[in-house]
């Protein structure tokens, strides 16, 4: 008894960031219940949820610049249920970090969100913390399932017609991926007899199994980790919630989720005893077709936007599937590069709302000439997109190719290199549809003449910053490389 | 001094390209005499680079070397990727051939009077890349270089091209985009199968490298890896190495362009502004041709020697078809883009032939076809400036108005067909030289290829007597536009004209210094 105390006191140590995390939740909850509502109070919240944000993103890089000799063998807390190695801190830094970026984006645009907003936001990240610790199929669905309330309430928040449509395919397809997902976990449990899936006899158990129930079984407990990365056949929710929620929100959706569910599938794929890799090969291809073929023919850059992570999202896989150190390691750098890719192309789309009220293609013609600094930012950061030198998504697609022709040169299975080339082949379908955005507003001439258009300097400071990242890391990889090697 | 010679090179453009994007617009006058000063100051750079090269070596000179990222791949080792510069007989005639066509480009964009900051900043943008594409020695920098060499071309051709531009500019990118990913796999293909052997011992851990010195030698090669010589895994039912370097002919045929591949160019000649036109032909191609040397030959000798027939082939397919397409056109331009199809087969002919005359041949033709495609989309940017039409039918009898411009016309149309005493004729007879001695190649092949000269003789002289003799007429009653030549256009002209004198006349310019490389080129072989 004793013992079993003084485990869940030091497990509650090591989780203290978390908890001060929930604290802050509280304290805005208190907040947003006994004062008058009101949108005037948003300089208020943005400030104390940016503060704790420093704060715990800080806390984390010193755990891992400073403790993280503590942290070699991974920790286990809570009886299984909790699993602290550098790899989740790791990503609760990389998901913090994005947090910041999209508060100050929510906050340097001028968006007024109502305070419940930044109580949720909070929860939603407290989701994703725990999801990025745990080898635990109980512990990972309520994370997910925390997550995933949190996002339906936030993409339904605005109250408009098309936020609740949003909202409601968003719940349905959510709801019917996690039903899929726990009935494939109880098939794992009922098949290893175990619920941490990090653990040796998972394997064990699993490996005796035929080898197609247990793929089935799998497939379907990714089903929920799938749609959470719209990837295919769980995409379909993602065009419409893209295009009707508020984009500092669709930023932030379409990465932190995605990074919490790459650290599980890491964790997933590496205890999987049996090969994975013809589903897994399906999920990419499809996904990859699915996103650029359809992104080919919108005329809206957030449902454009929206295609183009499905088409992310099984490259984010390719670096899984190689199924090698390096592969994971490359996948992690992808999603880390990404989420600068993203938040930035998300930024500037609303950078160029702010000017033509409307996010259709159409309006954005001649903005690249009334405004030099919008249409070069936006030639860096679609082609960061497509994954062209000199940006970082070039080092990003190099690196997961080189772990997949690595895998191949190994294994000599020719379905990675069908993959391979599949997903080079992708790439070039993707250029036609980045590159409208710049096309429409470099090479066509602005309706009714050219005014001139100027951002003020907060807007142009915090797109520069990530135009320098998106140059920079381009030719310092080593500085995120160097770190994730470290994990 | 020296040792920053080539970078100077690349990036002294790129600065001021980042120079003229700052200016104010109240200085715009000044942009294009940026762009001349520094190419003239390119030039008289690369100058003295060509003199001061020791000609009797055929190892790389001028070497600069910088540690740029060295990763640690997890359970691969550590992959490093140097700056790493040099020119060798083989890649210092295209610096050359750089330095003269963008000073000729950046002349002739001299009345760009449409958005011109856009303009001149791109323009030398895109020769800081041309050049760093050449001199790079690390095939992650040279790819680096190959891609990003895209983008201001996009926008050149996309918005100061003709009325079809969007379209011609989007063709051209696709088409080079997918020709480079090819070649992207066959990079990451060789960087994992080969080993940096002095840092690897340094390091006690296998070093992928790109460094082309590394790549080019089967001794760095790791045992069993996909693409090392001993190789013998299969990929779709076809050898690793026969694959990689089937991806490599096509990505770099694209680019060269070599017939069935070449479907990109007449548009983006016809619609790109002349002074693109002439940085398009006159440089671009070659860096097609060049790879094709340096990558697809240089580090597959076994395959390229498996596929002779291939290139070959390609080589005179090209020359044939460009020829006959050529035949065809009515527009002028077009038809001297499909005659740069033509021209570019030698290349390959002579690449193909694997002797020392053919593969000096080619990187001569490779120089003299650069010198006089870029005076040939010249000549057709005279007539378009002035009548902005191109067709051949619409003129007659121009040498009695623009006796200047004949005379340029002339030495530009007879150095291409293949005058002797200009460039045209030293590179195809080398190249057909070559193919006939050649051990590897039967005697047909360069027969064939023979063909595509009477054709060339053909299309020219006919162009040359349709235009330019008889009585004077233009159609649409432009004739009072037709003023002969000024000073800026007979500076460029009669200034190439001069250079494809002495470089027909004196061919040892070039085989000089491409000499002593293509023989140990050759020993590979």
């Amino acid at each position: 008894m004793l013992e079993k105390l003084s485990h869940i006191l030091f497990s509650t140590r090591l989780l203290l960031p978390e908890l001060v995390f929930a604290g802050v939740f509280l304290i805005i909850v208190t907040i947003v219940a006994f004062t008058k509502k009101s949108y005037h109070s948003h300089n208020l919240y943005n400030t104390l949820t940016i503060s704790i944000l420093i704060t715990i993103g800080f806390v984390f890089y010193v755990f891992l610049s400073f403790l993280e000799q503590y942290f070699d063998s991974g920790v286990v807390l809570f009886h299984n249920l909790i699993y602290l190695d550098k790899l989740s801190i790791f990503f609760k830094l990389i998901i913090t970090v994005s947090a910041i970026a999209v508060i100050l984006h929510l906050w340097i645009i001028g968006y007024k969100v109502v305070g419940e907003f930044y109580a949720i936001f909070l929860a939603l990240i407290l989701g994703l913390f725990v999801m990025s610790m745990t080898t635990h199929f109980l512990m990972l669905y309520v994370a997910l399932e925390m997550v995933s309330i949190c996002s339906y309430i936030l993409v339904a928040i605005n109250k408009s017609k098309s936020n609740s449509e949003a909202g409601i395919k968003y719940l349905l397809t959510g709801a019917t991926s996690s039903a899929v997902m726990l009935y494939g976990i109880s098939l794992l449990y009922g098949m290893t007899g175990t619920l941490n899936f990090g653990s040796q006899e998972f394997a064990t158990f699993l490996g005796q199994n035929p080898s197609w129930v247990a793929n089935v079984a799998a497939f379907m407990t990714i089903g929920g980790l799938l749609f959470k990365l719209s990837a295919a056949p769980f995409h379909s929710w993602t065009p419409d919630v893209y295009e009707a929620t508020p984009t500092p929100i669709v930023a932030f959706l379409s990465i932190a989720p995605k990074v919490g569910v790459i650290i599980v599938m890491v964790r997933f794929l590496s205890g999987l005893s049996i090969d994975f890799r013809l589903i897994l090969s399906i999920v990419i291809i499809g996904s990859l077709f699915i996103g650029n073929l359809s992104a080919l023919w919108q005329n809206n850059t957030k449902r454009m936007l929206g295609y183009s992570t499905i088409a992310h999202a099984g490259f984010m896989l390719v670096g899984l599937l190689a199924l090698s150190q390096f592969g994971v390691q490359s996948a992690i750098f992808y999603v880390t590069t990404y989420l600068f890719i993203t938040l930035s192309a998300f930024l500037l789309v609303d950078l160029l709302a702010l000017k033509t009220e409307s996010y259709e293609l159409e309006s954005l013609k001649g903005l690249g000439q009334e405004n030099i600094f919008l249409g070069l930012s936006a030639v860096v950061i679609m082609i960061a997109l497509v994954g062209f030198p000199p940006t970082v998504g070039f080092t990003g697609k190099l690196l997961i190719f080189t772990a997949l022709w690595d895998s191949y040169q190994d294994s000599g299975n020719q379905l990675l290199l069908i993959i391979l080339i599949i997903s080079l082949l992708n790439t070039a379908i993707s250029v036609f549809y980045y590159l409208r955005i710049p096309f429409y507003m470099i090479f066509k001439d602005p309706k009714g003449g050219a005014r001139r258009y100027s951002l003020d300097i907060p807007k142009r400071v915090f797109l520069l910053i990530f135009i320098v990242l998106l140059v920079y890391l381009f030719i310092k990889p080593d500085l995120i490389m160097d770190m994730i090697e470290m994990l | 001094m020296n040792n920053i010679l080539l970078s100077t090179l690349i990036f002294l453009p790129i600065i001021a390209a980042a120079l003229v994007l700052l200016l104010p617009n109240a200085y715009k006058d000044s942009f294009k005499w940026i762009s001349i000063l520094v190419s003239i100051i390119n030039l008289l750079n690369i100058f003295t680079l060509y003199n001061t090269f020791n000609r009797s070596l055929s190892t790389f000179q001028f070497l600069e070397q910088y540690e740029w990222i060295r990763m640690g791949l997890g359970n691969l080792g550590i992959i490093s990727i140097n700056y790493i510069l040099g020119v060798d007989g083989i890649n210092l005639s295209m610096v050359l051939l750089s330095g003269i066509v963008f000073l000729v480009g950046a002349v002739a964009s001299f009345n760009i009077e449409h958005r011109p900051k856009a303009y001149h900043s791109l323009f030398l943008l895109l020769s800081g890349t041309v050049i760093g594409c050449f001199v790079a020695l690390d095939f992650f920098l040279f790819f680096i270089f190959f891609e990003f060499m895209l983008l201001p071309m996009y926008f050149l051709i996309g918005i100061w091209g003709g009325e079809r531009r969007e379209y011609s500019a989007i063709k051209f990118f696709i088409y080079t985009f997918v020709g480079s990913i090819f070649i992207l796999i066959v990079m990451i293909g060789l960087a994992m199968s080969v080993n940096d052997t002095f840092f690897s011992q340094e390091l006690g851990t296998v070093v992928h490298t790109f460094d082309f010195r590394f790549l080019g030698d089967f001794k760095n090669y790791i045992s069993g890896s996909l693409l090392s010589p001993d190789s013998i895994q299969l990929i779709f039912g076809i050898p690793a190495r026969m694959f990689a370097f089937i991806l490599l002919l096509i990505g770099f045929g694209i680019k060269l362009p070599t017939v069935p591949l070449h479907t990109w160019l007449p548009d983006a000649h016809v619609e790109a502004p002349t002074p693109v036109s002439v940085i398009l032909a006159g440089v671009l191609l070659k860096i097609g041709a060049y790879g094709f040397i340096r990558i697809a030959y240089g580090f597959f000798p076994d395959m390229a020697f498996e596929c002779t027939y291939v290139v070959a082939g390609a080589g005179v397919l090209s020359i044939i078809y460009g020829a006959f397409n050529a035949l065809a056109q009515e527009d002028l331009k077009k038809m001297i883009a499909y005659s740069s199809v033509s021209h570019m087969g030698f290349v390959l002919l002579g690449l193909s032939s694997m002797t020392a005359e053919g593969v000096n041949g080619a990187i001569y033709q490779m120089f003299g076809h650069g010198i006089l495609s870029a005076m040939l989309f010249l000549i057709a940017g005279v007539i378009y400036d002035r009548t902005h039409n191109r067709l051949i039918d619409n003129f007659r009898g121009l040498s009695s108005r623009m006796p200047l411009y004949t005379v340029a016309v002339t030495v530009g149309f007879f150095g291409a067909l293949g005058l002797p005493s200009l460039p045209g004729f030293v590179g195809e007879f080398f190249t057909l030289m070559g193919g006939f001695q050649s051990k590897v190649l039967p005697d047909w092949v360069p027969m064939l290829a023979t063909l595509g000269l009477v054709l060339s003789a053909g299309y020219f002289l006919w162009t040359l007597q349709k235009m330019f003799f008889g009585k004077f007429w233009v159609n649409r009653n432009h004739e009072n536009h037709m003023k002969d030549l000024d000073i800026r256009e007979m500076v460029m002209l009669y200034g190439l004209a001069a250079l494809a004198v002495i470089f027909g006349i004196f061919p040892n310019l070039i085989f000089d210094i491409s000499g002593e490389t293509v023989k140990l080129f050759l020993q590979k072989f």
